[in-house]
């Protein structure tokens, strides 16, 4: 008594986008937060409401390459190819390693990370701190809009139904001299949800902060950035004053409000995630990375 | 069987069909004229059942309940306290009270939607510390045991001490995470039921069955099949699945298939009991104990089960491998309106282990002492007294292991080093710590020979095949292998001759339940003996049989109700020496290095030996700081492995381990248990590394991030 599913799987992106434009559906790129969400108990497939499209094969959506000094990354490549991708910058790349384990990250793609939009995304930090951008195709064209206005709570994106993201853009970042960290907490090494996720972002001009990020994960609904209390280190030397670091952890000890829950803490979040700043603001030196 | 020396590797028994993936799991079984069914479970802790009301049942559709049951409304464990479908009382959040039976899964759990039930709820007890405040109340104290040394004694000794040291200790729940989740499958007969399923004790089964169909012995027949981890875990809880599909069956004349998917069995299913333990240790001014008393509170959870008997061991091991003067130890099993507990791999001693060498590591430091200098002082001897008055009679070697690992760890090199780096490290700490442990093989006490009595049967067929017919389950541990290989080489036939085909009641004698650290020293004994029987009379061309009893072996007497005599016939030993580094910023742990010292009396095969250590080890570990599962108002809080965190691969670094040979004149072989053993050390050993890195000491496991992050944030507060 299977029930009936509709799934679409064209072979060019135009088809896809015009199904889209028809009909709402629901999209799958490697299924692997579509197929948890929509998953019955034992013994009975998952209940998924809207017709399937499949846009995991499409080559439109497979591709890395430079444009000028951006770098654009197809939304359809998984962990695994991303990983192989010599463009692909190594924090990002030390990101995508703590996610999951082999078998998800030959599935998992970067695009399903940013529209899954999970608090708990684990390539969300550092794509905040490269102040992404996102390319968003429809048969009317395309749009590029900030990752930080695409994401507005947990699993809520503003992507129209007719919509793909089609690609990944981080502006300027094959630029280099900035030095970033990205750290991940979880509850062991692997197949972890993070507790706590850090990015750190700097750009120096000899000591002094031309450009300072941080973002948060796994603290708020969403990404925690915030651009007033970037500002304040702007122009400061390093290494920091120790009333600049304290400055800056207590702004963002007012702003990161976390939760309880099965995994961990409010506490343990909201003292881990400011520890890990106070570090990334106490280092001696930042060497570009 | 050719092998020099018994313990040479010989391939698995089960190896192809696991490794290929051809072995059908009950849950992939289907028979005819099967339905499946699903459990209506208590949305509350504790009440009244006012009146339950069904959704109309499609054809095909049935309701199993209480009234269905043609015996007892109870699992048959030890106690009767275990309804099969509660029917009056709910005394845990997932206790079972009806089953509806049918075709389709998705069709069943909707009809689950659909059912209303009227409780009349009451108040609960949710906490064990709240239990240990109520421990008066009636129904609340479950169990409980007291012994060793009069405590005026022990006040006389107190007020001439120099200081008396007081600690408690808490534990924390441990989930088995079996690969495969609980599955049962009620085969309808019209002459017979068959149940068939994942489980470790077929007998434990088959009388529960006896007793809640009120049938007669031929009417149920007990199948395991294939097997995919038990841990204990399918120890008891297997006898009520068992209960709920054979009642089913019988009530709708079909075949009843009951699978849990994992966040049920997670929910649902026995935990390791979590545990306050509390010490009371009078010292003199160089820090010597001068006497000790021990008290232990387990969550019992909402019904005895198999507790008194965990309370037993845990309250055995409460000193653990020490010689302490002048101790007295007493313990309870306390009720809460929780999913209950069971059995779990050591069996309360791994909480009794936890805190003994919490509380020892911590006396080493007031006296200044380094904790393995200390332990060494009171660790027991050959022809010591046990804490119940039994004997240490074998020779024990644990002073050998113990320095062997500290030369193979290099342990004195490396509390210099860790000292400097800790030093020089502003975020990351390293730390080494120890562990030493026993564990008493085979049931507590007199066990074997009033409550087991195991028999075993081997059967040789005419074209020279022997056929081992036992009770015992493998479950992975590998008794497939070493039980025929012990065969094999008593009859000295090949290997492959040997065969051990999946234990079913009406075949096989009941040879005892798959636990204890029992099989290969007692079972395989008794094996080891048939086999010279039937070796004695082998005859070419002929079907042969020969049986074996179990024989007691008299030590000092088990008295249950002084709690004096010897608690096991046999020990098997461990050294764990742990390396580990503290993020200070997350209070992640990293395992450095891992290095364990066992000796068990002879290993049957190596491989299977350092696959019991191995997973032992990573389980043991992980209850000192990784794996958490917590209750909130009687629920479950994960539900899932990853929410659960039981180590990956990237988690648990390679084992450096050693056996020692000690053999036991009482083990085939002279093997002794070594199951159970390997997971023992881990929690303590990995404590103690933390408190080496931090300098600190906990009063708990697991030692969690958010445990090591508050103790660091408070330190901090002192400090100012
Ligand atoms: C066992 C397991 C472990 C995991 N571990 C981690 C982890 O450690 N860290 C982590 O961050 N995540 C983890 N995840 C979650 C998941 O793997 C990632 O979020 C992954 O990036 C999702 O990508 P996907 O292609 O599989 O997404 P899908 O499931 O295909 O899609 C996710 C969502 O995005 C939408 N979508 C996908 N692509 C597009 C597109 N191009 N345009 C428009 N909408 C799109 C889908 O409609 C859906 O709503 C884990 C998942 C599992 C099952």
């Amino acid at each position: 008594m299977a029930e009936k599913i509709i799934a679409y799987r064209f072979d060019r992106l135009d088809q896809t986008l015009s199904q889209l434009n028809n009909e709402n559906c629901v999209i799958i790129a490697g299924g692997t937060d579509v197929m948890v969400l929509h998953k019955s108990r034992r013994g009975v497939p998952p209940k998924i409401p809207k017709p399937i499209v499949f846009i995991d094969h499409l080559s439109e959506l497979k591709r890395v390459y430079q444009n000028d000094k951006d770098l654009h990354i197809g939304a359809c490549c998984t962990y695994s190819e991303l990983l192989e991708d010599p463009f692909i910058p190594s924090p990002l790349k030390d990101a995508i390693k703590t996610i999951a384990a082999p078998a998800i990250r030959n599935r998992g793609t970067l695009g399903g990370n940013i529209c899954n939009a999970s608090p708990a995304g684990d390539t969300l930090p550092l794509l905040y701190i490269y102040n992404a951008k996102l390319l968003l195709r429809s048969v009317k064209g395309d749009r590029i809009v900030a990752i930080s206005d695409f994401i507005q709570g947990p699993r809520r994106v503003q992507r129209d139904h007719n919509e793909i993201l089609a690609e990944i853009i981080l502006p300027s970042i094959l630029e280099g001299g900035s030095h970033v960290v990205f750290e991940k907490v979880g509850n062991r090494n692997a197949d972890a949800i993070a507790k706590v996720g850090f990015a750190g972002y700097i750009r120096l001009n000899g000591a002094r902060i031309d450009d300072v990020r941080f973002a948060f994960g796994a603290v708020g609904p969403t990404m925690v950035r915030s651009m007033d209390i970037e500002k304040k280190l702007l122009g400061k030397t390093v290494p920091l004053a120790a009333a600049d670091i304290a400055q800056i952890v207590a702004a963002f000890d007012k702003i990161i409000k976390p939760i309880d829950d099965q995994r961990s803490t409010a506490l343990y979040r909201k003292t881990v995630a400011l520890n890990l700043l106070r570090y990334f603001l106490s280092m001696k030196q930042y060497q570009p990375n | 069987m050719d092998l020099k020396d018994i313990s040479t590797s010989v391939p698995r028994k089960d190896h192809k069909g696991k490794v290929s993936g051809q072995l059908a799991y009950i849950s992939d079984v289907k028979v005819e004229n099967m339905v499946y069914g699903v459990l209506y479970r208590s949305p509350i802790a504790y009440g009244k059942i006012i009146s339950i009301q069904l959704p109309n049942l499609p054809e095909g559709y049935e309701a199993v309940g209480a009234e269905d049951i043609p015996g007892p409304n109870y699992v048959k464990i030890i106690k009767e306290d275990q309804p099969i479908f509660a029917n009056d009382w709910v005394n845990y959040i997932g206790e079972p009270i009806l089953m509806l039976v049918g075709g389709d899964l998705n069709i069943l759990y909707s009809l689950l939607d659909e059912v209303k039930i009227e409780l009349e709820e009451h108040q609960a007890i949710y906490t064990l510390d709240k239990a240990i405040k109520q421990k008066s109340v009636p129904g609340v104290n479950m169990a409980s045991y007291e012994f060793g040394e009069s405590l005026e004694i022990i006040s006389a000794i107190e007020l001439k001490a120099h200081q008396i040291i007081e600690e408690e200790y808490d534990t924390g729940y441990q989930e088995h995470v079996y690969l495969e989740p609980q599955g049962m499958l009620a085969i309808y007969k019209e002459d017979e039921i068959v149940v068939q399923g994942s489980m470790q004790c077929l007998y434990y089964i088959k009388n529960a069955l006896l007793s809640a169909l009120a049938c007669g012995d031929d009417d149920v027949r007990v199948v395991q099949s294939p097997t995919g981890g038990g841990f204990g875990g399918k120890e008891d809880y297997p006898s009520m699945m068992a209960c709920h599909v054979a009642v089913a069956a019988k009530a709708v004349k079909k075949s009843v298939m009951l699978v849990f998917d994992r966040s049920e069995d997670m929910v649902v299913t026995t935990k390791r009991h979590p545990a306050k333990l509390k010490y009371r240790t009078a010292i003199d001014k160089d820090g010597n104990i001068l006497s000790m008393c021990v008290e232990i509170f387990l969550d019992g959870g909402a019904n005895v089960g198999l507790s008194s008997v965990v309370l037993q061991r845990a309250l055995i091991n409460s000193a653990g491998v020490y010689k302490i003067p002048h101790f007295h130890s007493k313990g309870y099993v306390l009720k809460t309106n929780t999913v209950p507990n069971g059995a779990f791999r050591g069996f309360g001693a791994p909480q009794s282990f936890a805190g003994i060498e919490s509380h020892i590591g911590h006396l080493s430091k007031l006296a200044n002492i380094d904790p393995i200098e200390y332990k060494r002082k009171y660790l027991v001897k050959q022809g010591d007294p046990t804490i119940t008055k039994g004997n240490f009679r074998d020779p024990i070697l644990m002073e050998e292991m113990i320095e062997d690992l500290l030369n193979a760890s290099d342990y004195k090199k490396k509390k210099v080093e860790f000292q400097t780096f800790n030093q020089q490290n502003q975020r990351y700490k390293k730390g080494i710590g120890t562990s030493l442990f026993l564990h008493g093989c085979g049931f507590t006490g007199s066990g074997e020979r009033d409550h087991i009595k195991a028999t075993v049967k081997l059967v040789k067929s005419k074209d020279g095949k022997v056929i081992l017919k036992i009770s015992n389950s493998d479950m992975g541990q590998g008794i497939y292998t070493t039980l025929s290989k012990i065969v094999a080489k008593e009859l000295d036939i090949l290997y492959e001759k040997v065969l051990y085909p999946d234990p079913d009641t009406k075949e096989v004698p009941d040879s005892g339940p798959t636990v204890a650290s029992r099989t290969t020293m007692i079972v395989g004994k008794l094996l080891q003996r048939a086999a010279k029987k039937l070796k004695d009379q082998w005859q070419s061309g002929v079907e042969q049989e020969v049986v074996e009893h179990y024989v007691h072996r008299e030590m000092i007497p088990w008295d249950e109700k002084t709690f004096t005599g010897d608690a096991y016939p046999a020990y098997s030993w461990g050294v764990n020496i742990v390396e580990v580094e503290v993020d200070t910023l997350t209070g992640n742990l990293k395992l450095e290095k891992v290095y364990a010292n066992y000796e068990v009396g002879k290993v049957i095969d190596d491989r299977v030996m350092k696959g019991q250590i191995d997973g032992g080890l990573a389980q043991g570990l992980a209850y000192g700081y990784l794996e958490k599962m917590t209750s909130r108002e009687g629920k479950i809080q994960q539900k899932s492995i990853s929410d659960y965190g039981p180590p990956t691969s990237l988690d648990v670094v390679t084992i450096q381990s050693k056996v020692f040979d000690n053999p036991y004149a009482d083990g085939p072989y002279g093997a002794k248990g070594a199951g159970e053993l390997t997971l023992i050390g881990g929690a303590p050993a990995v404590q103690a590394a933390i408190e080496d890195a931090l300098q600190t000491s906990f009063q708990q496991i697991p030692i969690t991030p958010e445990v090591i992050i508050e103790s660091l944030w408070m330190r901090e507060g002192e400090e100012g």
